[in-house]
């Protein structure tokens, strides 16, 4: 789901910077920001690609050296909490649907500190490895597909490819974030995590085990309308881009 | 060659008269004849005239379109200046019937912002064609409905939570232990609140501008109903923990609850007689209410006696929740607080500036 919202927020002209070559989303303002205002996003979306091309380099190497793909996460933990917790810079930086870029950001962070952080137990699942490659790959392109439009100078194959690999890419990254919150979810109970319980001076409880269900169970009613509101914005970009190329 | 059109008379044969002139000379001589020959004896004076002096009555003509797709829905004819939006509303259903009156809403832009039903058309009318967007705004309710169901859910709620359900709380649980005097006490102020909500909603407030949508009811009655449940739930917990500091604490802050219910009383009262004299017709003005001094120092004391019941409360029961929910209606309050607050500093150029919001001193 972290996957379907921020490529929603891709389709609402969310993201890092403001994308100065012709997007979808005709409500976009075309003035650009100011040459120290660009330069700062040019750098911060150059910065973010590699970081994410380290993690994906980091997995590769991992994977050779270790023979299997089980147990990747060690290799790459510090990074992806970095450029994880990066992202939440571009909250600030989006000019439009800051609720919706902010959503996204906080979902993934909350799913890298407070579950797979928090519960030691799942940095051996395989679901991780799962949303961690789904991650990478769709951070990379979006990244680059910011940098390449802030420069004015977008190649088409980094355009279709942020609208065309999400349709496998967002139902693996969801399915690795629901399986690993579903395998956090004994241990949770298991070690009272993150949870209060009456009596005590405030009058409060809180259950973590059942906050991370009401989680994994909101994922259906946003997950099917997120993806197809991709689709949709699919549709209208390749075709508007293949009318653009018919006058040129 | 020559394209009916539908414009006033007096541009169409403005029109008719010049394609004639300049198209005589091509080949169909005799359609060019024929109309040159209709036209002569229907025209009036050549100079274009407004439509104004033409007849006594000024006819506006109302083409109204679709907000969305831009497309022409139909054109109304006749309609006179002094006609209101009502009017047209009523005009437009009996021309298509599947546009109800009750649940259209007209803008003279799109995007801009729904015109109210007593405006005349002379007042926004630029030119004899009006064109108007037409936006269906799904099901209303009046606000009176809506503050009904947001005052009613809350003082029913909490009782059946105070009442120990058996399905909520465990049954063993809640016979075993003694209740704490708080928690009747906390009944009996959360009661006292809402009901003197709804009795200020059908019998001191004047409701103002008619209607919202379903939706909009949905999503507040589902934030003061699921909230209310939050809080009741562990007020009236077989577990609840009364507060640190004792009967003093309790003491202190039941008066200050009651001391600001009465304050947010007589200030709804006052706001809804307000006084029509001298320039500030439209803001109160303290008297001899000691509660109403609060204006002196804010715009909005309703707001401010409002949070500083919640607080009260909060601080009676010792209960977290409370907290979480005194904090967002506080939000919200001062959101609207200095909305208020700037519409006051704009309208009246002697209001004192160093008043505040909501907050003395403070927001």
């Amino acid at each position: 789901m972290a996957v379907a919202i921020e490529a929603t927020a891709k389709g609402n002209g969310g993201g890092g910077g403001r994308a100065g070559a012709g997007d979808a989303s005709g409500t976009r303002k075309k003035k650009g920001p100011g040459p120290l205002a660009t330069a700062y996003l040019v750098i911060y979306n150059v910065v973010m690609t590699a970081g994410w091309l380290v993690i994906a380099v980091g997995l590769v190497r991992a994977y050779l050296a270790k023979g299997s793909y089980h147990s990747l996460y060690y290799s790459i933990e510090k990074p992806l909490k970095f450029f994880q917790t990066g992202a939440l810079l571009e909250v600030g930086i989006v000019p439009s649907s800051v609720v919706l870029t902010s959503f996204q950001v906080m979902s993934r962070v909350f799913l890298i500190w407070a579950v797979t952080h928090s519960v030691k137990e799942v940095q051996t699942e395989d679901s991780v490895l799962l949303f961690v490659i789904a991650w990478t790959i769709t951070e990379i392109i979006r990244y680059s597909f910011y940098t390449f439009s802030l420069l004015n100078h977008l190649p088409y194959l980094i355009k279709w490819a942020r609208y065309t690999l999400f349709i496998v890419l967002y139902p693996m990254g969801v399915s690795g974030e629901l399986l690993t919150i579903y395998a956090a979810l004994p241990f949770v109970r298991q070690a009272g995590l993150y949870s209060i319980s009456l009596p005590n001076k405030y009058n409060f409880s809180f259950d973590y085990y059942a906050f991370l269900i009401l989680i994994m169970i909101s994922y259906i009613p946003l997950f099917p309308q997120l993806y197809f509101h991709m689709i949709h914005q699919r549709r209208k970009v390749l075709s508007h881009t293949e009318e653009h190329k018919k006058f040129e | 060659m020559f394209r009916r059109q539908k414009s006033h008379a007096s541009e169409r044969k403005k029109e008719l008269f010049s394609q004639g002139a300049t198209r005589f000379t091509l080949k169909n001589d005799m359609r060019n004849f024929h109309f040159l020959s209709r036209l002569v004896l229907s025209a009036g004076p050549l100079k274009p005239t407004p439509a104004v002096k033409h007849s006594k009555k000024i006819h506006f003509e109302i083409e109204i379109l679709d907000a969305q797709t831009k497309k022409q829905i139909c054109i109304l004819d006749k309609v006179t200046q002094s006609s209101t939006i009502h009017d047209v509303k009523q005009k437009l259903h009996k021309a298509c019937p599947k546009w109800y009156p009750s649940r259209v809403g007209l803008q003279l832009e799109c995007g801009g912002p729904f015109l109210k039903d007593h405006i005349t058309i002379q007042s926004i009318a630029a030119s004899s064609i009006v064109t108007l967007y037409v936006t269906d705004l799904g099901q209303q309710v009046s606000w009176t409905t809506v503050f009904l169901a947001e005052y009613t859910g809350p003082l029913l709620i909490y009782l059946l939570f105070y009442l120990r359900i058996p399905c909520i709380y465990d049954g063993k649980e809640s016979a075993r232990r003694l209740r704490h005097p708080v928690v009747h006490l906390a009944c009996f102020c959360h009661c006292i609140h809402y009901i003197r909500y709804l009795l200020e909603t059908l019998f001191v407030h004047k409701v103002s501008s008619g209607q919202t949508t379903l939706k909009n009811l949905i999503m507040i009655c589902a934030f003061y109903w699921g909230f209310t449940s939050w809080i009741a739930y562990y007020i009236n917990h077989p577990l609840y923990t009364p507060p640190s500091f004792g009967n003093r604490q309790i003491t202190v802050s039941a008066i200050n609850f009651l001391m600001c219910e009465a304050g947010n009383h007589f200030i709804n009262v006052m706001l809804s007689h307000p006084n029509h004299t001298g320039n500030n017709a439209c803001f109160p003005s303290p008297n001899y209410n000691p509660f109403t001094w609060m204006f002196f120092l804010v715009s909005c004391p309703n707001y401010t006696y409002e949070i500083g019941s919640w607080i009260s409360f909060t601080v009676m029961t010792q209960t977290l929740p409370v907290g979480i929910f005194t904090l967002l209606m506080s939000i919200q309050m001062s959101l609207w607080a200095q909305k208020k607050h700037k519409i006051y500093l704009r309208k009246f150029n002697s209001y004192i500036h160093r008043k505040s919001a909501m907050i003395p001193f403070i927001l």
